[in-house]
């Protein structure tokens, strides 16, 4: 049985469904992520398993005991919020303590676990500081060692980068990753942000509007969307209209261009419409070498991204965009020169129009 | 010699920085200024001028010395603080409420903690007499739930408070309100939640030193009120330190000026106590 199941939970504000007949199990030490659009969902089943919202139908058991119906103070389970939430009158190490203030621990357990916490997000010497006087960064790592200090058994995440730039985004989903896999801490990550969700998950629940659309892990997710959705929301992607000319061969036809497909048009048939996708770094100009799916195509438009160039190309009528990574050698075509592109039976994604 | 030089830079700035002020700015703050000063001015000059071509305390000394003086104000500063207290325990809970589970019925209590200013204290205190003279009984039965409360000490002053924290209302919702804005009540809340806190615990530890300022606030405006408050407690005959002044100014001239300038003296300090404990920032420290 999985440490945290979410079985059937469907949330409803009014007549409004938010969330639908959501299902997910997730094992103990797994870092699993809710990714999708604004009002997917996501936070509303973050927040029902921390107890803010009650499901209408469903059941979330932690650890086998029921918890669906339990306040928010009678589940062992620690939040990390967007906005910090740290106790404005209270320093760094109050707010760490608190939560065992409140389970009135002894005085010597509390300093000693706060020492640990403090010592575990590196802040020694802020520890009687204010909020006020941190960073955003040293907030919300205020903030998870205030989550850690009560040793909750589920860890819940919602958007705590956002507010951060980028710079310290990236260093703090790496340190938050390290901290929950020296603990060996269940954790739930609720983001938009498809690359923070990549990089940090064991797996990726991605949602839209209320339901899942996949369950998978960060490879599967990117590589084997399994609907259009998916595929569009994670990474960037090239999708034209298509349609089957063979589905044995896993050949379709775009504009007259033709594909070949490693998956994706079996159960179809001939003259079926569908949308071929290709994500642009599964895209090369074509060699010697290379015999699949090389079709011709014209140099629209070059943009410098700094460790990738991403270059426009015309196939057909569609307009397709390729990346290939940048080095001092690079020979870039010249706008409006004719060339060849090609991209492996595999990269070529058929999914419903 | 270069902390001195730095002095004169720092001076010479404000100079400069007075002087860009527009002449109607001044104007206008001068004007408001006179208008706030001069009769306290003039109610200085008058008690201190007690004796003929004397500039002294004496009208000061006279109405400290006065049992009654001691005795009513004190009176009035429990009946304020008790005031504070139920306005404290009535308030925060549903300013709290309101903002965190019921933001819908914000209009229909802002409503009703602006009809004192609708409804004259002197209508009030009837209705208090009227309801409380007589004995309240359960509901169609002889039984009585309540003693008249008009009939005894410890009932009148329950009265009178309850009287107190219906005057104060208007300005007691609205700091807590207020206060209430400058944090976010809702993210605390589900953040203490998470941590195992209780409602009480969350109100206490978390909700109230963040609004610290703003009950400061609220108390001090409640306590102006019941201090000086004279129709509740003269027709619930209840000592206290308004009618004391008002019976004071219909037999002395120079006692009820040196009294009201001390009450003034008297909010300032209190004013000054509520910068002391926010740090002159209007809110707690840390609350940024």
């Amino acid at each position: 049985m999985s440490y945290l199941s979410i079985s059937n939970v469907t949330k409803q504000f009014g007549d409004t469904v938010v969330v639908d007949n959501f299902n997910l199990d997730v094992e103990k030490g797994e870092f699993v992520s809710f990714l999708g659009p604004s009002g997917c969902g996501k936070t509303t089943t973050l927040r029902m398993v921390a107890g803010f919202e009650i499901p209408t139908s469903g059941k979330i058991l932690l650890d086998g005991a029921d918890i669906t119906d339990k306040a928010p103070n009678q589940r062992n389970v620690g939040m990390i919020f967007q906005s910090y939430a740290l106790f404005p009158n209270m320093t760094v190490a109050q707010n760490i303590g608190f939560g065992l203030r409140v389970r009135k621990e002894p005085e010597d357990t509390i300093k000693q676990r706060v020492d640990e916490m403090v010592g575990l997000i590196n802040l020694e010497k802020h520890a009687d500081k204010y909020p006020y006087q941190l960073s955003g960064g040293q907030q919300q790592r205020v903030s998870l060692a205030r989550a850690l200090a009560n040793r909750p058994q589920v860890l819940l995440l919602d958007e705590p980068l956002s507010a951060l730039d980028a710079k310290i985004r990236v260093s703090l989903r790496a340190e938050i990753r390290a901290i929950q896999r020296s603990l060996g801490i269940t954790a739930i990550f609720v983001t938009h942000d498809q690359e923070e969700a990549l990089s940090i998950s064991d797996r990726i629940v991605v949602m839209n509007t209320g339901e899942m659309e996949q369950v998978g892990t960060p490879f599967e997710i990117y590589n084997f969307p399994k609907t259009r959705f998916v595929a569009n929301f994670v990474g960037s992607l090239n999708t034209s209209d298509a349609e089957v000319i063979d589905p044995a061969k896993g050949l379709v036809s775009m504009d007259g261009v033709q594909f070949e497909a490693a998956e994706g048009t079996n159960g179809r048939t001939k003259g079926d419409k569908v949308k071929i996708a290709i994500r642009p770094e599964r895209l090369s100009f074509a060699s010697e070498q290379k015999k699949a799916n090389v079709v011709d195509c014209t140099i629209e438009n070059i943009t410098f991204l700094g460790s990738v160039v991403r270059i426009q190309v015309k196939i057909g009528n569609s307009k397709f965009n390729m990346d290939t990574f940048n080095n001092p050698f690079l020979e870039l075509p010249k706008i409006g020169a004719k060339e060849q592109v090609t991209c492996s039976k595999e990269a070529v994604l058929v999914l419903d129009e | 010699m270069a902390s001195t030089q730095d002095g004169k830079v720092a001076e010479m700035n404000m100079l400069a920085r007075i002087r860009r002020i527009p002449f109607w700015s001044w104007f206008w703050f001068i004007l408001g200024a006179l208008y706030f000063i001069l009769p306290l001015y003039a109610t200085l000059k008058f008690s201190l001028g007690m004796e003929r071509d004397v500039i002294g305390f004496k009208a000061y000394g006279r109405a400290f010395e006065d049992p009654e003086f001691l005795s009513t104000f004190l009176y009035s500063n429990v009946l304020a603080l008790m005031t504070i207290i139920a306005s404290i325990v009535l308030i925060v809970p549903t300013a709290y409420w309101i903002r965190l589970r019921l933001p819908e019925a914000r209009r229909i209590v802002e409503f009703i903690t602006l009809l004192p200013f609708v409804v004259p204290a002197i209508i009030l205190v009837f209705g208090l007499i009227r309801i409380y003279s007589s004995p309240i009984n359960v509901p169609f039965t002889e039984m009585t739930l309540l003693q008249p409360l008009t009939t005894f000490e410890v009932g009148t002053d329950i009265l009178i408070v309850a009287g107190y924290v219906v005057l104060g209302l208007p300005y007691m919702y609205r700091s807590v309100d207020t206060g209430m804005r400058t944090v976010d009540v809702r993210t605390l809340t589900e953040a203490a939640q998470s941590l195992g806190a209780s409602w009480f615990t969350i109100i206490v530890r978390v909700i109230l030193p963040n609004i610290r300022a703003a009950l400061l606030s609220g108390a001090l405006l409640t306590f102006a009120i019941v201090v000086g408050e004279v129709t509740l407690a003269s027709f619930l005959g209840v000592p206290t330190f308004g009618p004391y002044l008002f019976l004071l100014g219909q037999h002395r001239a120079y006692e009820p000026a040196a009294l009201s300038f001390a009450s003034f003296l008297l909010t300032w300090a209190a004013m000054g106590l509520i910068q002391l404990f926010t740090g002159g920032q209007g809110q707690v420290s840390g609350a940024h």
